[in-house]
This record gives structure tokens, C-alpha cells and sequence, in this order.
């Protein structure tokens, strides 16, 4: 495998800006140089350079540069601790206080494990009506997989212990079927999904949102870029909304810390607090 | 003062070695110690209490880009990968699994041994599987020192006996060893 240097990725992230003006400068570097080798090692390119041409000459191949660079969920149900609060805790809440429909936002939608989860949660609870999912991805080959139900098969193990430990009704074998190197989970789940394309800079993020799904997604950024996001999160969230970030995620910017309060300390969900 | 920061990985067989290195390194010790070892990836609590029982320095799971500072030891959480980011911050990833394992050592050496260069020292200890091979020849390459457990003290001689196999490492240590290495870093 190619190892790049900062120089080489400062190079691409030029190139892809100034062709395609998505920016990747504020992009964490350790993992953005690990997906960019693991890019060029799957499309096997050989150097910086013949990378630089095919993003210059190949207009398309930026949607396999986003979808490369998307990182996908580990499991499905990951921290079940955090899906029994869901069930437990947030969920009989919100119902409780009869709001009618309410939309829940997964900004960072990749493998889908985030969204079928959450999708045979409202499931199982008969909340399937009464909430309104919007996924937002950044390539068309994402949504493509998403929208198929394909899964790695190698997750399925871990992703059944978790949906035992999240207190699941069933058997997570009741939402798919086993194909030949994947799962195929049962598409019915998410027919009422709003897929939305959004741009890497979070542009045109919708509005009005209860609860925010944006697990282990602020890791990928530094700590500029994070603030920028969380400040974004925080406009689009309505008044005292949630925020899940993954458990080793904070918020600690000067600013952002104001304006979020936490809810629950073990699994980071904080809520949005208004501000005088 | 040449160094910058102590990695150490290990697995199955490693826990009473670093908890005895933790017990061994002064309070003021002058360098952050990452600690890359393989636990289960869905217990969350438990490891790091475990560890700090007897430790000297602070032993904390860090959260993403939080700040290394000398004197305190980082344990990679669980499930995640624990890389070191330029400017002497930690990062976390929950990219795909490396030799089945998350947190992987090859990931948060290569990543140390880039941010750290010849001012790194790397530590492989007792472990059941190949994990950390590469990334302590990165350290190696890079001009950091590289030290090995030795295999016939290790509880589980597989990681350590891999990592010699492929690097010319610096040191072949017991315990005692390791800790009287590390007591000298003024």
C-alpha cells in the first residue's frame, strides 16, 4: 500500500477542492490519510499523482472519492445500553407528551447501521407513524446500498448480541435475510425514510429536528470543523432537542458548550438549551 | 530529554505487566503513555478503573482530540481505534476492525510513529495474536525505539515473538527491565 505523506494529501485535498469544491482541509488527518491509502489500494492507483489526474480528468470518480471516504458504522445497535435508553427512557417521554409527528436526523448515513436500527426500534415500539426519519448522505453509491439493505456480513454476529443486550423484542433475524457475502435487511423498514443528499459541509441541513443521531461522525473532523458542525446541529435542532454523539465524543468548544446541555453523561446526549 | 511520548500494546497475558509498569513509573513521569490493549469490545467499564487501582500517573480513556499531556496514561476505549493526530492530540476512529481487533496496535503505533518520529518508544508485550508487528517496525523505521517483552517471561510469546521476527528491535526486556528503562527518562 502507498503511504501518502501530509505534503501528497495536502495535494489531493487541494485537487478536490479546487475541481470539485468540497473541502477535506478540516478533516482529521490520521484517518483522512488512512482512508485516501485505502481508497488508492482498492482503486488500484499506484501514486499521488496518477490519483491527482483521475480526480482532474475523471469528473465521476468524486463520488467514489466521498463514498471511499465515508467511514461505515461498526455494527448495528452499537452500545446497546444507549438503545435501551432510547427504548426506555427517551422514546416513552416524547410519546408521553403527545407532540404528533416529529422528525429524528441521521446527518452521517454510510452502512446503514445506524438507520435500520433505529427503523426496527420505532418498529417495535409502533412509533413507525409518528416519526418522520430524514438520512442524509453525502454519494449516490451510499444511498444506493442503503436503500438495497445490504449489510457486511461480518457485523451480523455482533450486531445480534447487541440487539439482545438493547432489550429487542424478536430476533434481529426477523429484519433480513442472508444473501451470499452480505445480509439483505428487510427494505419495508425504512419505505418511509426521507433520503436527502448533503453536502460534505453540511449546507442545506434541514430544520425543526427532535432528536439528532450523529454518532462517532464528529472523530472524522478537527476541532474547527466540529464546532462549525455542532453550531449547525444546534440550528437545526427545535426547542430543547436531542443531540446522541458516540461515547467518547464531547462537546467542549467555548461556545458550543453553552449552548448544549447534557442529558445523559454515558451515552453523550446532550440537549439543545435556549439562550436568553 | 529526547522522547516525547511511551506506546505500549499488548493482549491476552499483558494486563498484570502494564498494571506493574503503571505501579512502577514516578508521579511525575514526564510523558504521556498511550496504551493500545485488547479488551472486549462491548464492555465499556471496568478496564480502566482496573488499571488505575495501582497506578501512579492518572490512567484515563480518553475522548476524541482531547489534549496528551505528560504524566497521565490513555487506554484505548473500547471499540474504538486510538490513533495519535499532529499537534499532540489524540484521535479516535471506529474504522473497520485491523487483525480482528479494535482498538488495533498496528493503527495507534503507525499513527504515533508518524506524529512522533525518533522521539517515540515503542513497547510490545505479552499477546495471543500478530497484532502490532508492523506498527512497531514503523516505530523502528522511523528512528523511535522499539522494545519487545521478552518472549520467555510472556505469558503468550505469539505478539511478542511476531514483532521479532520482522523488526531489529532496540531492546529484548523483561519487566524489570522495561520498568528500569523508563524509570531513567528524566
Amino acid at each position: 500500500m502507498t503511504e501518502l505523506g501530509i505534503v501528497d494529501i495536502r495535494e489531493i485535498i487541494r485537487t478536490i477542492k479546487s475541481v470539485h469544491n468540497y473541502d477535506f482541509s478540516n478533516y482529521a488527518l490520521t484517518s483522512l490519510k488512512q482512508r485516501l491509502e485505502r481508497l488508492m489500494s482498492i482503486n488500484t492507483i499506484g501514486s499521488t499523482d496518477s490519483l491527482i489526474k483521475k480526480i482532474s480528468n475523471e469528473p465521476a470518480f468524486i463520488d467514489t472519492i466521498l463514498f471511499e471516504l465515508a467511514v461505515p458504522s461498526t455494527e448495528m445497535f452499537r452500545d446497546p445500553s444507549l438503545w435501551r435508553w432510547l427504548r426506555e427512557v427517551y422514546f416513552p417521554e416524547v410519546t408521553e407528551k403527545n407532540i404528533g409527528k416529529f422528525k429524528i436526523w441521521l446527518p452521517v448515513c454510510v452502512s446503514g447501521g445506524e438507520l435500520y436500527s433505529l427503523a426496527i426500534l420505532l418498529n417495535e415500539m409502533g412509533l413507525s407513524d409518528k416519526v418522520q426519519i430524514i438520512a442524509t448522505y453525502t454519494s449516490d453509491k451510499i444511498v444506493e446500498i442503503l436503500k438495497s439493505g445490504c449489510y457486511d456480513l461480518k457485523k451480523v454476529d455482533v450486531s445480534h448480541e447487541n440487539y439482545k443486550r438493547g432489550n429487542g423484542c424478536k430476533e434481529l433475524s426477523a429484519y433480513y435475510k442472508t444473501d451470499k457475502n452480505c445480509i439483505v435487511r428487510e427494505t419495508s423498514l425504512i419505505a418511509n425514510v426521507e433520503f436527502r443528499k448533503l453536502n460534505i459541509n453540511f449546507d442545506l441541513a434541514p430544520q425543526n429536528i427532535k432528536l439528532i443521531l450523529f454518532r462517532n461522525s464528529l472523530i472524522y473532523y478537527n476541532p474547527t470543523q466540529q464546532e462549525k458542525i455542532l453550531r449547525m446541529l444546534y440550528g437545526s435542532l427545535s426547542a430543547s432537542g436531542y443531540l446522541v454523539l458516540g461515547i467518547r465524543e464531547r462537546i467542549s468548544g467555548i461556545s458550543t458548550s453553552r449552548e448544549f446541555e447534557i442529558v445523559n453523561e454515558v451515552e453523550s446526549v446532550y440537549r439543545k438549551r435556549m439562550l436568553n | 530529554m529526547n522522547y516525547k511520548a511511551v506506546i505500549i500494546g499488548g493482549s491476552a497475558g499483558s494486563f498484570q505487566v502494564v498494571t506493574r509498569i503503571l505501579n512502577s513509573l514516578p508521579k511525575a513521569f514526564p510523558l504521556p503513555v498511550l496504551l493500545c490493549l485488547h479488551r472486549l469490545k462491548h464492555v465499556r467499564s471496568g478496564f480502566v478503573e482496573a488499571l488505575s487501582l495501582k497506578s501512579n500517573i492518572p490512567v484515563e480513556e480518553p475522548y476524541d482530540k482531547e489534549l496528551l499531556k505528560p504524566g497521565k496514561a490513555y487506554l484505548a476505549p473500547a471499540n474504538y481505534h486510538m490513533y495519535v493526530e499532529l499537534a499532540n492530540r489524540i484521535a479516535l476512529s471506529t474504522e473497520d476492525t485491523v487483525n480482528h481487533s479494535r482498538p488495533s496496535i498496528d493503527l495507534s503505533f503507525m499513527t504515533a510513529a508518524n506524529a512522533y518520529r525518533e522521539k517515540l518508544i515503542g513497547i510490545i508485550l505479552s499477546g495471543a495474536n500478530k497484532d502490532g508487528t508492523f506498527g512497531l517496525k514503523k516505530v523502528h523505521d522511523n528512528g523511535g525505539v522499539a522494545i519487545v517483552q521478552d518472549p520467555n517471561e510472556c505469558e503468550v510469546k505469539t505478539m511478542t515473538q511476531s514483532a521479532l521476527q520482522l523488526t531489529k528491535v532496540d531492546f529484548v526486556y523483561t519487566t524489570d527491565q522495561i520498568i528500569s528503562f523508563l524509570q531513567k527518562l528524566k
